[in-house]
């Protein structure tokens, strides 16, 4: 509820800034229709999810969220791999879903980068220019390149955003720098250990199960303890600052029509 | 339970008795040799089987016993020495593809064999003392195979000199023991409409017993007992019962069409009580799973467990855990059977630790209802009619419904324990969950999946990676010690994942289980203090279970890829 609360007055804020002066631009840069997308959102739920997962990432060597396909190279070979099946594992021929049907889980899951299975924030935010965006993002002002690489830099700490405009919508991206600790997704969640001495190390944490916790800290070097060995451990807030008293309006729009910008290598 | 009346009288004997015991003499010596033969050839005959709590060196069921309680009466092993356990051999199964093959068998040993299967559908006979292979039988299933969650197989069943094993594309195979080679092959359901067999197969008597999973596929579920010389189907029971017969009232869709996908499932091995025969199988769930406007009522048999006659298939009583589930609460938990003297009274009791987050009590002579209680978080249900119907408190809606326990449930498939010396239930659990459940529209198509909307859950439903981010909220596992008597929590050991692992106690107070971590643990079964713990680098989703060879106590689990066995050093 605390962090439905912290959505809302974020969104809250973004629109005060925003909504008057500016244009208001749709965030949907894929080439399916919102329909499509959202059609196959619950024939995703229906027919995939059970195995694939809420976030599309449940099944190893399968991972649906990254918008790259092993075993297929086009969307059509999607289509066809959906309804002929892949023989001797547990994805069996989906031949009760039409063409059409069938389109719409891959128009789905090309718009899964944009922000995750089933809680896309598809709210349409002002995107600026990506110019000025990627100036702010090597500046001094934002320091965004001294933590976050984008086609090499940054540290592994932090996510690398090379390719974050293609796993990522523009709304997502605006709450992530205004609201760093309103979502952070596994994988990107830090950790805090405190050992019988007093002495202190966060870092990002890799693995943890009842006994022990993998991290990659400070300094990037991995290091992994055992519990019985700590005074102290648990999960931290993120390490993310936030811009909302930093950046003006417009920067915001600038860097988030950048980081938008950045897909990757195709 | 006292089913083995000592047989052995002595009196002095008469003259007469003398002279007729002379000339008997070597005409029972005869028919003794005969006998000899005869249990030679035939190893595991049904009256090894009935009185296998009397046998403890051997694993001859899938819980031990008929009584599923899945407690070893081996004492070599005890709380002062179990820290010094050691591994004594890894067999090594080529590596699992993905979560879809996890290792689920619970091994078979019998006269100084190990039988265990390997998934999906891959039959070993092993040492068990040095686990080196004697023979294995490959089997590969058709393409037209198709199980919801998981290509795998949950133990094979014993008689005579022949294993069966039911396979993901819903065949019953018949192996000699011996040498791995296929007696017969039958035909069960159709996989081409969803129908597999993944659990152990129940023996009684000269009949074999087993049902189909694929709840998830419109099938229209059943038990049915075949027999093990010829595999002729003797009876068989629906779990969704057709207009005509009794408890299709509970099926009031105008078209009268739903029993015929209703689901149903069954895919976890009954227990059986050979004094009362009867047999008990929990049933799976109603199709589709959620979203049941197309099947308004009860819709009995599903999530109910059924005491059926294992010589006629018919059904003694019913007791239904969640009427017209929308949840996918499949009933298909072990019915553990125990002779107990309840709140003051001796009765015949079986013990169901449910999917749906709840402890129950049923008398298992009537099905009465004497007691059920939430092990876990529980919205679901708000308390119970006096009859023992849930009051229900909550629906999946087009808008979303936040229900407790999540879709993968408080406990699953995973065998629990019961310790006659600690009079306490062992029940593997996944603490405080939740799922999100949206009724969407859903239609029919044979062989593909008839469910509705997947329900959202924090961790994935087989436990596919073994790296774990997830934060405390996100789902703990544990295994909890429950007091029969009145449902009470006496210990919980927590895990920082989910656990998909059985359980197995032992006489000398000890309770081994593990879990997605990897990590295998003996307790104490008093106090759920972690005693001895091994990592074994891969989930465990199998039940442990015991033996001795040659007065040597061992305890085998499988995880991973592995089945791993642990014993005492020399």
């Amino acid at each position: 509820m605390k962090e439905l609360c912290r959505k809302l007055v974020t969104g809250a804020l973004v629109c005060i800034f925003y909504l008057v002066p500016c244009t208001l631009l749709q965030a949907q840069e894929h080439s399916y229709a919102p329909s499509d997308i959202e059609n196959g959102r619950g024939l995703y739920q229906a027919n995939c999810l059970g195995c694939h997962g809420n976030d599309a990432d449940a099944v190893e060597g399968a991972n649906l969220s990254t918008g790259r396909f092993r075993r297929a190279s086009s969307d059509e070979d999607l289509i066809r791999l959906i309804r002929e099946g892949i023989p001797n594992t547990l994805m069996i021929p989906k031949t009760n879903l039409s063409y059409g049907d069938t389109r719409a889980i891959v128009a789905f899951l090309r718009a899964l980068p944009s922000g995750g299975a089933l809680v896309a924030d598809e709210r349409e935010v002002r995107i600026g220019d990506a110019a000025r965006g990627e100036a702010l993002f090597f500046s001094n002002q934002t320091q965004c390149s001294a933590c976050h690489g984008v086609n090499g830099g940054g540290n592994l700490l932090s996510p690398d955003l090379s390719n974050v405009g293609a796993t990522r919508t523009p709304a997502t991206l605006e709450t992530a720098m205004l609201d760093p600790i309103a979502e952070v997704r596994a994988g990107q969640r830090f950790y805090q250990v405190t050992n019988l001495q007093g002495n202190t190390v966060n870092g990002l944490l890799l693995n943890q199960d009842t006994h022990s916790v993998q991290l990659l800290r400070e300094g990037e070097r991995l290091a992994s303890y055992q519990k019985e060995d700590l005074q102290n451990h648990g999960f931290i807030p993120s390490p993310m600052p936030s811009y909302l008293d930093v950046l003006s309006p417009d920067e915001v729009s600038d860097l988030v029509a950048y980081m938008i910008s950045l897909k990757g290598e195709e | 339970m006292n089913r083995n009346p000592n047989p052995f009288v002595t009196h002095e004997f008469t003259g007469m008795e003398k002279i007729m015991k002379c000339a008997l003499k070597p005409l029972i010596s005869i028919i003794f040799s005969i006998l000899c033969l005869q249990s030679a050839l035939a190893q595991v005959t049904p009256d090894r089987l009935l009185n296998a709590e009397n046998e403890p060196d051997s694993w001859l069921l899938y819980g031990g016993d008929y009584d599923s309680q899945r407690h070893s009466e081996l004492t070599q092993i005890t709380k002062a020495n179990v820290a010094d356990l050691e591994l004594q051999w890894v067999w090594q199964n080529r590596a699992p593809d993905g979560a879809s093959q996890k290792f689920e068998a619970t091994p078979l040993v019998v006269d100084g064999v190990m039988y265990t299967v390997a998934a999906p559908n891959n039959v070993i006979a092993v040492d068990p003392v040095s686990g080196r292979l004697f023979w294995i039988y490959n089997y590969t299933p058709t393409l037209d195979a198709r199980v919801c969650c998981g290509r795998v197989n949950r133990r094979l069943a014993m008689h005579g000199n022949s294993l069966f094993m039911g396979t993901i594309d819903g065949k019953l195979v018949k192996i000699d023991s011996r040498n791995g080679k296929p007696q017969w092959m039958i035909d069960v359901a159709p996989p081409e409409l969803g129908y597999a067999l993944t659990l152990a197969p129940l023996i009684i008597d000269n009949k074999i017993i087993v049902g189909p999973a694929g709840g998830e596929y419109g099938i229209r579920g059943f038990i049915a007992a075949f027999d093990v010389d010829s595999g002729e189907k003797l009876w068989q029971f629906n779990t969704i019962p057709a207009p005509v017969d009794p408890g299709s009232e509970t099926w009031t869709d105008a078209a009268q069409q739903a029993w015929e996908t209703g689901g149903g499932s069954i895919w976890q091995t009954g227990s059986y009580d050979p004094e009362l025969n009867l047999t008990y199988w929990g049933v799976g769930n109603p199709g589709p799973d959620w979203n049941g406007d197309s099947r308004p009522g009860d819709n009995l048999y599903t999530e109910s467990v059924v005491a059926l006659n294992p010589d006629t298939g018919e059904i003694a009583w019913h007791y239904q855990f969640t009427p017209h589930d929308e949840m996918d609460y499949d009933a298909t938990q072990t019915a553990v059977l125990a002779d107990l003297n309840w709140q003051g009274e001796d009765r015949k009791v079986m013990l169901f630790a449910n999917r749906n987050g709840v402890f129950y009590v049923l008398d298992r002579e009537t099905g009465k209802f004497l007691l059920g209680e939430p092990f876990v978080s529980v919205n679901w249900m708000s308390g119970f009619e006096e009859n023992g119907r849930p009051i229900r408190a909550l629906y999946p809606t087009e808008e979303g419904t936040f229900i407790m326990p999540n879709n993968q449930g408080a406990t699953n498939w995973y065998p629990p324990s019961y310790s006659p010396v600690t009079e306490l239930l062992y029940v593997p659990t996944w603490l405080d969950t939740f799922s999100v459940y949206t009724k969407r529209p859903v239609e029919y198509t044979p062989g593909q999946q008839y469910v509705g909307a997947f329900p959202t859950m924090a961790m994935p439903a087989l436990g596919v990676n073994a790296v774990n981010q997830r934060t405390p909220e996100e789902g703990l596992g544990a295994i909890q010690a429950i007091n029969p008597q009145n449902g009470e929590i006496v210990w919980r050991h927590v895990m920082n994942n989910v656990t998909d692992s059985g359980v197995l106690s032992t006489a000398t107070n000890l309770v081994f289980a593990g879990g997605r971590e990897g990590h295998f643990y003996a307790l104490d079964a008093e106090t759920g203090e972690e005693l001895w713990r091994r990592t074994l680098g891969g989930q465990i989703a199998s039940g442990p279970m015991s033996y001795a060879i040659n007065g040597k106590q061992y305890v085998a689990i499988s995880a991973g890829a592995g089945l791993f066995v642990f014993a005492l050093p020399e």
